[in-house]
């Protein structure tokens, strides 16, 4: 109980803080749980680990959770994970229960962080344990199934190993470091380039320009229009209708929603509309009476928010024990980690007991202010939709500057980074390559790369990844499964849910940056 | 046949280019799953580009091109003369201080729609009190470097 120590009271202000904040740039559309995070990033430089952690979980939290209002009163997706919400939430403000819908989705949010949380406290350590007996061999082959999994799970397989493949191209480029026993050498460039990529990109502003500049550069291109000009907002008035005998008869769905999610989260970069589409569709298949759904059923804000809400736990379970992000937003809390000099992997949790256990404290109390905020203040957040944009996008980028420039202690080309990649990501988008898959790529690539050397450098062969233990044989089965699976059920699987889901959202409308699904939460 | 497999699957790295070893194998990846996109997808896009069924992205697209470009060249030169100004008063941040003044009050104005009284000075407001905030809390609080 040592870690109690740890905690005072601006710790649990800062979580605070950070969900609402969260919260409101959840509410914004556009705006997601990852930029949150990334814009925010700036602000842990100077608070110290565990303060900094309690802001970004914070963050995270409320991020995800904000997006149902804008999802259930403007019929917008305010993060791309609550694509399922807009299904019943809006029909259900449309009838004038915008607060009932509101009031059930925070219900099954809280649950669904809730289950997913205690998955990570049970499961991390134990997955942490049994990798820390992994060789260079299998840590390789670990990251080659989670880029096998992120491949197979994206829209389409080879663009999606493709965009992989690029983000671990970009991450190559610099130095072989002497230190992870390379040779010292600079590839991938020119040698005039050399004083700037010597290190190569640094993480975050590659990270931040990614998911901050290339919003505001998408959004630009549309001209910065105000989606909400002109339509009301539609609570409902009085008494909103709510009471908790909704979720009678609806634990089944709660639980398997939370459920799926937490799998899902722990998918590496697999976006969080991929969860509660999943977690919607089961509970179309399973439920005694679906008649509903699509017209306003509480049950489909149920296991949509629910699944959603879930991806924060599981998404946090590789990043702990395996240090592999589950998507693009704990791939932005490595940066954080880094900054703190602290390096995830299976060693993070028995070296770190204490900060582990500060982190769990984080994403429940995080989840409980998240609750209260929302269930007690809806009304008031609900006009944070409203916020100009034309005032929001330049402090965001100023905000993405900050964050670039100080990372490194005042490197000018950390922020010319940011221009880089934030067009890059603008023109990867655009083109229909993935960036979820992209930026994982480039997290892994330098640890990969220095895996795979050293195994071929000890045992001199190929077949070493084949035989070296029963483990890789295994993750080898895994990574066959994962791509037969991708193939062959991913096909069907997506031609029938292509036709359900027009069917369901037949009536919706869905952001055209519906591309974008998989990138951002 | 045993040996002649483990001779073809056998690899010594030479330590001088180890550095290349693995983008080697990288780059032709990239090229393999380049030339399969090609084939698979680009080339029916291109055909129904041709057809005029589809457009091709970025040039083929309609989009505001007054905000877009606008965009990137007021970012170009804000984080160019950030780093100007804040040559002339160094350590003290106030390249980032000014700048961003101007900055977010342009941006704000090339995305406006409405020019209306309040919201031009809204506009001012937080062009003014944003980076001055930002400034106060990060680079005098925080004792973080700006430029």
């Amino acid at each position: 109980m040592e870690f109690l120590s740890l905690l005072d009271i601006t710790f649990f202000l800062l979580a605070g803080l950070g969900a609402l904040v969260g919260i409101i740039f959840g509410a914004i559309p556009g705006m997601t749980a990852t930029m949150a995070v990334a814009v925010c990033l700036p602000l842990t430089y100077a608070l110290g680990l565990n303060h900094g952690l309690a802001l970004l979980l914070g963050l995270y939290v409320g991020g995800i959770s904000g997006g149902m209002v804008p999802a259930v009163l403007l019929n917008i997706p305010g993060t791309p994970s609550s694509i399922t919400t807009t299904f019943d939430g809006y029909p259900m403000a449309q009838k004038g229960e915008g607060e009932k819908a509101l009031r059930v989705s925070v219900i099954a949010s809280v649950v669904g962080g809730l289950i997913s949380a205690a998955v990570l406290f049970f499961f991390a350590p134990v997955l942490a344990d049994f990798s820390i007996k992994f060789s260079y061999v299998e840590k390789f082959l670990i990251i080659f199934l989670a880029l096998t999994v992120i491949a197979s799970l994206s829209s389409n397989m080879l663009v999606g190993i493709f965009s992989g493949v690029i983000g671990i191209w970009l991450s190559l480029v610099g130095v072989y470091s002497t230190s992870d026993g390379g040779n010292g050498k600079t590839r991938l460039m020119f040698d005039a380039m050399e004083p700037y990529l010597y290190e190569g990109f640094s993480l975050l502003p590659v990270l931040i320009g990614i998911f901050g500049i290339s919003t505001i550069l998408l959004e630009a291109e549309k001209g910065v229009k105000r989606d909400i000009a002109g339509e009301r907002v539609k609570l409902g008035k009085g008494n909103s209708g709510f009471s908790l005998s909704i979720f009678k008869g609806r634990m089944t769905n709660l639980v398997r929603s939370s459920f799926i999610g937490t799998f899902v989260g722990m998918l590496p970069g697999v976006g969080g509309s991929a969860a509660s589409v999943l977690a919607y569709t089961q509970e179309k298949n399973l439920s005694k009476d679906s008649s509903q759904m699509g017209k306003g059923a509480p049950q489909g804000l149920i296991a949509s928010e629910s699944a959603n809400n879930a991806l924060t736990g599981g998404a946090l379970i590789p990043l702990l024990s395996l240090g592999i992000p589950g998507d693009s937003t704990t791939a932005v809390l490595i940066g954080a980690f880094t900054l703190q000099g602290i390096q995830v992997g299976p060693l993070f949790i028995p070296e770190n007991v204490n900060t582990w256990y500060v982190m769990m404290t984080a994403l429940i109390f995080a989840n409980i202010v998240m609750f209260f905020l929302m269930f007690y203040a809806i009304k008031h957040i609900a006009k944070v939709v409203m916020v100009p944009k034309h005032l929001l996008f330049p402090i965001i980028v100023m905000m993405c500057v900050v964050g670039a420039y100080a990372i490194n202690y005042g490197i000018m080309f950390d922020v010319w980074t940011l221009l880089i990649f934030g067009v890059l990501g603008y023109v990867i988008q655009k083109v229909g390559l993935e960036v979820a898959p992209l930026i994982i790529g480039f997290i892994l690539g330098s640890q990969a790369e220095i895996y795979f050397v050293k195994s071929l450098e000890s045992f001199g062969t190929f077949s070493i990844f084949f035989t070296k233990s029963p483990i890789a044989m295994v993750l080898w089965a895994l990574i066959v499964a994962s791509v037969v699976f991708s193939i062959v059920v991913g096909m069907k699987t997506r031609a029938k849910q292509k036709m359900e889901l027009s069917q369901v959202a037949g009536s919706t409308q869905v952001k055209p940056g519906k591309d974008r699904d998989q990138n951002s939460r | 046949m045993e040996s002649g497999l483990s001779s073809l699957l056998s690899v010594s790295i030479d330590f001088e280019t180890s550095h290349l070893f693995f983008p080697r194998i990288i780059h032709w990846i990239l090229a393999g799953l380049f030339a399969l996109i090609l084939v698979t997808k680009v080339a029916p896009f291109m055909a129904a580009v041709k057809r005029g069924e589809r457009k091709l992205p970025i040039v083929g697209e309609a989009r505001d091109s007054f905000r877009f470009f606008g965009t990137l060249v007021l970012i170009v030169a804000y984080f160019y003369l950030m780093a100007v100004v804040g040559n002339m008063f160094p350590y003290t941040g106030y390249g980032f201080l000014f700048v961003s003044m101007g900055f977010v009050l342009l941006m704000a104005f090339l995305y406006m729609h409405e020019w209306t009284k309040k919201a031009v000075i809204t506009a001012v407001i937080t062009a003014i009190v944003a980076p001055s905030l930002a400034w106060f809390v990060l680079a005098k609080l925080f004792k973080i470097t700006l430029p």
